[in-house]
C-alpha cells in the first residue's frame, strides 16, 4: 500500500533513453511484444524504486497505429513491469493530437482513447500515471477516463516550458488547482528540463497544491555533442535537487529522460522517508486553461451572458447564433470583467446540449473562467464536464434535494459552488437567518468532501423598491456570513428594479456591499460607473497598494479623454457618416450615424451613404490604393452603422439576406473566411458563421435550416479541396438551389468547377461584388 | 534581420507590394509586435542527420540537398497563446487582427532565422513541405522523426500544423544552396519577388 503524503515514494527512471542506448529506435511500445525480455531486464533495472512504470507512453488508440492489438500490448506491458517485483503504474501519454478548439480531436474522443486503455488493465495494476501532457483539456480527459473505469490511484503530472507555464500556457497554480479539483491522488511536473530549471514550478506546486507533488525531472538540459542530443547532468546534481524538493514537502519522485538506474538508486534512499510538512494555499480559486482568478479582494462576475431580460440574446440562442453570446463575452471581457456567468436557460432549448456548446464557443475566445449558472442539474454536469479549467457552480441552495443533487458534481469536476441563502420557504428576512442556511450549505458540503474554500455565499438582493427595509439584511448578512470563511457573492444590480435612475442606486449599493464584505458582485461590467467604484474601492480598502491598478487606469483621465476625443474628432473634422467609413473609424461610426438619421431616412443613410462609401473604398482597393486591413476598418466601421440603422426599420428590411459560410472539414485557418464575413456583414447581409473545420452535413444542416442567399466555402490546402468538393456534392445531392461560392488560397475558377461550385472569388470584395448582381 | 527588413515582410503578408504604405498600418504593426514579443514562446526542435532519412530521398528534395553533407530536419512554434490572440482580436478588432496575423508569420519567420544562425555558417534556407512540388504529406514523416509534439506541435489529418503559427522545414547543410532568392526553389513563382519583397534580401539570379 503507497502512503503517498506520508512518505516519500520513488518512481523509476527513463525508459526510452535506456532503449536507444540499446539500438532500439523504433516503436518502444511493441517491444512489450517482440523483445521482452529487454524490456523486462530494464525494469528489473529499476527494482530499487518503490513504483515501476509500465512502457505505454505512447499506447492509445490516437498515437499508436502499429500492427499490435493495443490490448496485447497493454497485457504484455503489465506483464514484463511485473518482472521489477515493485508497484505497477500503467504509463499513460497524450495522443499527441489537439482537442478543439485548438486542434481537431473532439474532448470525448481523448476520453475514449484513454478509457479503452483504462479498462483493458484496471484489475492488474496498482495504479495510473498521466504524464507528460502539455494541454490541461487532454489530460482532465484523461484523469476522467481514469477515474470513471478503475478506483486505482492517479498520480498527474504535466510538462512546463522555461517560462514556467505548460505548451498551451497554464501556469504551475492553474495546474494544482485542476488537477486537484479533479481529485487526483499525486499531482506535479515531469520531463521539461533538469532538476535546478524545475525549482520555480515545483515551488508553486507546493504552495497551491493540497495533494502530494510529484517531480520526475529529465538529466539536466540536453546538449548536443557529436550531433546527437546527449543529458550530462550527473548524479550528484540530480541527487542534490531532489533532496532538495523532499525538504521542501515533495511526496514523490522519479526521474525522466536521460535519467539511468544509477540515478535511481542514488534516490531510492529517500524511499519512506517521511514527507516533510508544509503551508498550502487554501484560496478560492476559479480557473479557465491560461487564467486563474483567486477570489480575494472584489473581483467582478459579468452577467451578461445570461438570456433573462435580454432579448437579443435570447432571439440569438434561440437562432443557435452563439456569435452574438461570444460578442458579449468578449466585451465583458475588454471592459475588465474577472470572471463571466454563463446562463442558457429558456424553455425552447435542450440546456444540457446547449451550455457544452456555448461554453466552448465562449472558451474559445476569452480566457475569463466560467460561472455556470444554471438551475437543471443535467446541465450543470455537462458544463462542468466540457469545461476546461474550474469552473464556479450557480447555484445550490438551503434546500436538501438541491445540495444532494449539485454537490457530487462540483466535487467531482473540483467545482467552486455559489451557495444561496434560501430555501424551500424562500429568502428569511433576517440575516441572522441567512447566516443560519449559508452554515447549513457549508456544513453539508463538508459532508461532501468539499472544503470551505471551495464554497461562496451569495446573501441575496431584493428590490429595494419592493422589500426597502431588507436591503441592509442583505449587506449585514455579508458580514456575518464571513465568519464561516467563505468569500461572498450578490447580484447587485437586483436592487434598483421599479426605481428611477437604476445607475445611482447600483452604484451606491455596490460600495455598500463592498464595505461589508461583498468579494464577488454579479454585475455588468460594460457600465462604467460599476466597474470604476469597484476599483475606487480597491485603492481606499488597501486593496490596490500603492493605488498601482488605479493609476494605470485613470493616469490620463481628464487629458486622455479630451485628446482622444479631439484627435478624432479632428481625423474626421467637418466630415460626416460618408468620411467615417471610408477612414475606418469604428468608434465614431455608430454616433455620426445615428445623427445622420436625424435628417434623413433610414433607406438614404443605406443607400447614399453607406453604399457609396462601401463602394469608394472597393474601388481604391480594386486599384491598389488601399490595403487589406484598410478595407476591414472600414467594413467594421460600416456593420456598425448598420446596426444602427437597422434598429430603425421594420424587421425584415434591414438585412438583405442571409449567407452560410464555413471553412471546410480538415481545414482549420479562417482568417480569410472571417474577413469575408466582416466585409459581407458591411453590407448588410446576415451571415451565419458554422466556423472552422465543417464537416459537409453541418453545411447541409445550416442551408436547410437558414434557406440563405448563398453559401461561401473556404479552404486553404490543397488536401482540403477535397472536403470542399464534398461539401458542394453533399449540397447539390440535398438539393440545395442557392449558389454555393468557394475562395482561399489553392482555389481558382478551374477548381471551383471541377468540384461544382457556382462561383470562385479571388477576395471578399468579390465575393459581395457578384452577390449583389445575383441579387 | 532588421526591424525594417521584418516590417517589409509584414507588409509582403498583408498584400501591400506597389502602394504607399500607410501610417496607421505602421503604427498597428509596431503595436502587434510589442504585443507578439509579449506572449509568443517560440520552441524549435531539430535533429541533424549526416544522411538525409527516407522521405527525403526523391524530389524536389533531392535536387534542393545536392552537394550538402547533412541535413536538419527541424519544427518550430510560437505557441498557442497567439493563435488565441488573433480569434480574440478576430472579434473585437478585425482590421488588427489581420495584422497581427501577418506580424505572427513574419516574427516565426524571423526567430527561426534568427536560431538558425546558431545551428551553422553553412546552411541553406528551410525548404518546408507542401512547396515547390513536394507534398504536404511529407510532414507525417517529420512529425515521426522529431515528435514536435514536446514543443506543443500536433498534426492534423488534413496535415495542418497546430499551433497555427507553425512551420517544418528541412535544411541543407554545407556545400548546398545558400538562403538567396535566386537559388529558391519557389523563386519563378513567388509572389512577393513578384512584388518586389525578397526573403533573403540577395538578388535574384
Amino acid at each position: 500500500m503507497l502512503r503517498l503524503g506520508e512518505k516519500v515514494t520513488v518512481f523509476d527512471g527513463g525508459m526510452g533513453s535506456e532503449l536507444e542506448k540499446l539500438g532500439f529506435d523504433g516503436c518502444p511500445e511493441e517491444l512489450n511484444i517482440t523483445h521482452p525480455e529487454v524490456i523486462k531486464e530494464i525494469h528489473r533495472s529499476y527494482s530499487c524504486a518503490d513504483c515501476i512504470m509500465t512502457n505505454t507512453f505512447g499506447l492509445n488508440k490516437i498515437k499508436y497505429k502499429g500492427k499490435y492489438p493495443i490490448k496485447e500490448l497493454a497485457l504484455k506491458a503489465v506483464e514484463n513491469a511485473r518482472a521489477a517485483g515493485k508497484k505497477v503504474i500503467f504509463d499513460i501519454g497524450p495522443t499527441g493530437a489537439m482537442i478543439e478548439p485548438l486542434g481537431t480531436m473532439t474532448f470525448d474522443e481523448a476520453y475514449e482513447a484513454f478509457a479503452e486503455i483504462v479498462e483493458y488493465t484496471k484489475d492488474l495494476v496498482d495504479g495510473y500515471i498521466a504524464e507528460t501532457f502539455s494541454d490541461l483539456y487532454e489530460i482532465k480527459a484523461c484523469i476522467l477516463a481514469i477515474k470513471e473505469h478503475s478506483d486505482k490511484p492517479v498520480f498527474a503530472t504535466m510538462t512546463f516550458d522555461s517560462t514556467g507555464r505548460t505548451l498551451t500556457g497554464s501556469t504551475p497554480e492553474i495546474v494544482a488547482n485542476t488537477l486537484e479539483g479533479l481529485g487526483v491522488d499525486a499531482l506535479g511536473v515531469n520531463c521539461s528540463a533538469g532538476p535546478k530549471e524545475l525549482t520555480g514550478v515545483v515551488e508553486s506546486f507546493l504552495k497551491y497544491s493540497g495533494v502530494p507533488v510529484m517531480v520526475q525531472p529529465n538529466r539536466g538540459l540536453p546538449v548536443l555533442k557529436d550531433g546527437k542530443t546527449q543529458y550530462v547532468l550527473d548524479i550528484e546534481e540530480f541527487d542534490y535537487y531532489i533532496e532538495k524538493f523532499i525538504e521542501s514537502g515533495v511526496s514523490v519522485v522519479g526521474g525522466c529522460c536521460g535519467t539511468t538506474p544509477e540515478f535511481i538508486k542514488r534516490i531510492s534512499r529517500f524511499s519512506g522517508q517521511a514527507v516533510k510538512p508544509r503551508t498550502v494555499e487554501n484560496a478560492t480559486v476559479v480557473n479557465s486553461a491560461t487564467k486563474a482568478v483567486t477570489i480575494d479582494g472584489v473581483k467582478i462576475c459579468g452577467e451578461r451572458l445570461n438570456p433573462t431580460g435580454k432579448k437579443k440574446l435570447k432571439e440569438a440562442l434561440l437562432a443557435g447564433d452563439l456569435d452574438y453570446l461570444v460578442d458579449e463575452a468578449v466585451a465583458q471581457q475588454e471592459a475588465g470583467a474577472d470572471i463571466l456567468d454563463l446562463n442558457v436557460g429558456l424553455p425552447q432549448l435542450d440546456e444540457k446540449t446547449v451550455i457544452v456548446e456555448a461554453l466552448k464557443k465562449v472558451q474559445e475566445y476569452v480566457d475569463l473562467p466560467l460561472q455556470i449558472d444554471s438551475s437543471d442539474k443535467c446541465a450543470i454536469e455537462r458544463g462542468a464536464r466540457y469545461y476546461n479549467g474550474i469552473p464556479l457552480i450557480n447555484s445550490v441552495n438551503g434546500e436538501d434535494e438541491v445540495m444532494d443533487a449539485i454537490f457530487p458534481i462540483a466535487k467531482k469536476y473540483g467545482a467552486v459552488v455559489l451557495g444561496l441563502t434560501m430555501d424551500g420557504s424562500g429568502v428569511p428576512k433576517t440575516a441572522k437567518e441567512r447566516f443560519e442556511i449559508a452554515k447549513r450549505i457549508v456544513e453539508r458540503a463538508q459532508s461532501y468532501g468539499i472544503p470551505r474554500h471551495k464554497i461562496m455565499i451569495d446573501t441575496l438582493v431584493l428590490t429595494a423598491s419592493a422589500e426597502q427595509r431588507l436591503v441592509k439584511e442583505t449587506v449585514e448578512a455579508l458580514r456575518l456570513v464571513q465568519s464561516l470563511g467563505v468569500k461572498t457573492a450578490l447580484g447587485v444590480s437586483n436592487v434598483s428594479f421599479g426605481l428611477p435612475n437604476r445607475g445611482l442606486l447600483n452604484k451606491t449599493f455596490l460600495t455598500m456591499a463592498m464595505t461589508c464584505g461583498l468579494n464577488m458582485p454579479i454585475m455588468n461590467p460594460l457600465d462604467g460607473e460599476m466597474t470604476g467604484a469597484v476599483k475606487a474601492f480597491a485603492v481606499l480598502s488597501g486593496e490596490d497598494e500603492n493605488s498601482e491598478n488605479y493609476i494605470g487606469i485613470y493616469k490620463d483621465f481628464a487629458g486622455a479623454v479630451t485628446t482622444v476625443k479631439t484627435a478624432k474628432v479632428e481625423h474626421i473634422r467637418g466630415a460626416n457618416l460618408y468620411d467615417c467609413i471610408k477612414n475606418g473609424i469604428k468608434s465614431q461610426a455608430a454616433d455620426l450615424c445615428k445623427k445622420e438619421l436625424e435628417t434623413s431616412d433610414p433607406m438614404s443613410v443605406v443607400n447614399g451613404v453607406l453604399i457609396k462609401a462601401l463602394e469608394e473604398v472597393g474601388r481604391l482597393y480594386d486599384e491598389g490604393k488601399l490595403f487589406l486591413p484598410q478595407l476591414v476598418s472600414s467594413a467594421e466601421a460600416a456593420k456598425c452603422a448598420f446596426e444602427v440603422v437597422g434598429e430603425r426599420l421594420p424587421k425584415g428590411i434591414a438585412k438583405k439576406g442571409k449567407i452560410v459560410l464555413a471553412t471546410v472539414k480538415g481545414d482549420v485557418h479562417d482568417i480569410g473566411k472571417n474577413i469575408v464575413k466582416v466585409v459581407l456583414e458591411s453590407y448588410g447581409y446576415e451571415v451565419a458563421d458554422l466556423g472552422k473545420d465543417v464537416p459537409p452535413q453541418k453545411v447541409v444542416d445550416a442551408c436547410r435550416k437558414f434557406k440563405p442567399l448563398a453559401v461561401g466555402l473556404s479552404a486553404l490546402m490543397t488536401t482540403t479541396v477535397k472536403s470542399m468538393a464534398e461539401t458542394v456534392t453533399a449540397l447539390k445531392q440535398d438539393g440545395c438551389k442557392c449558389p454555393v461560392f468557394v475562395g482561399g488560397a489553392v482555389l481558382n475558377d478551374e477548381i471551383a468547377q471541377k468540384i461544382g461550385a457556382n462561383y470562385y472569388t479571388k477576395d471578399a470584395l468579390e465575393f459581395v461584388k457578384v452577390l449583389e448582381k445575383l441579387n | 534581420m532588421s526591424s525594417s527588413k521584418l516590417t517589409e515582410r509584414i507588409y509582403a503578408y498583408l498584400g501591400f507590394h506597389s502602394v504607399e504604405k500607410s501610417g496607421e498600418t505602421d503604427a498597428a504593426i509596431l503595436t502587434c509586435l510589442d504585443e507578439l514579443k509579449e506572449i509568443a514562446h517560440f520552441r524549435y526542435k531539430y535533429k541533424f542527420f549526416n544522411t538525409p532519412p527516407e522521405f527525403l530521398k526523391k524530389e524536389p528534395y533531392t535536387s534542393y540537398l545536392r552537394g550538402s553533407s547533412g541535413v536538419i530536419v527541424a519544427v518550430m512554434t510560437l505557441g498557442g497563446e497567439v493563435d488565441a490572440r488573433i480569434k480574440f482580436l478576430g472579434r473585437t478588432h478585425a482590421a488588427k487582427a489581420l495584422v497581427f496575423d501577418a506580424c505572427a508569420s513574419a516574427y516565426l519567420e524571423h526567430l527561426s532565422d534568427e536560431y538558425e544562425k546558431t545551428l551553422g555558417d553553412n546552411l541553406s534556407y528551410r525548404f518546408c513541405p507542401g512547396y515547390g512540388g513536394s507534398s504536404v504529406e511529407d510532414l507525417k514523416f517529420i512529425f515521426k522523426i522529431l515528435s514536435p509534439e514536446k514543443i506543443g506541435v500536433t498534426l492534423s489529418d488534413a496535415n495542418y500544423m497546430l499551433p497555427s503559427k507553425s512551420m517544418a522545414g528541412v535544411i541543407a547543410v554545407g556545400g548546398a544552396l545558400q538562403k538567396t532568392c535566386g537559388s529558391c526553389i519557389v523563386a519563378d513563382n513567388c509572389k512577393y519577388l513578384k512584388g518586389g519583397v525578397k526573403c533573403y534580401g540577395s538578388e535574384k539570379k
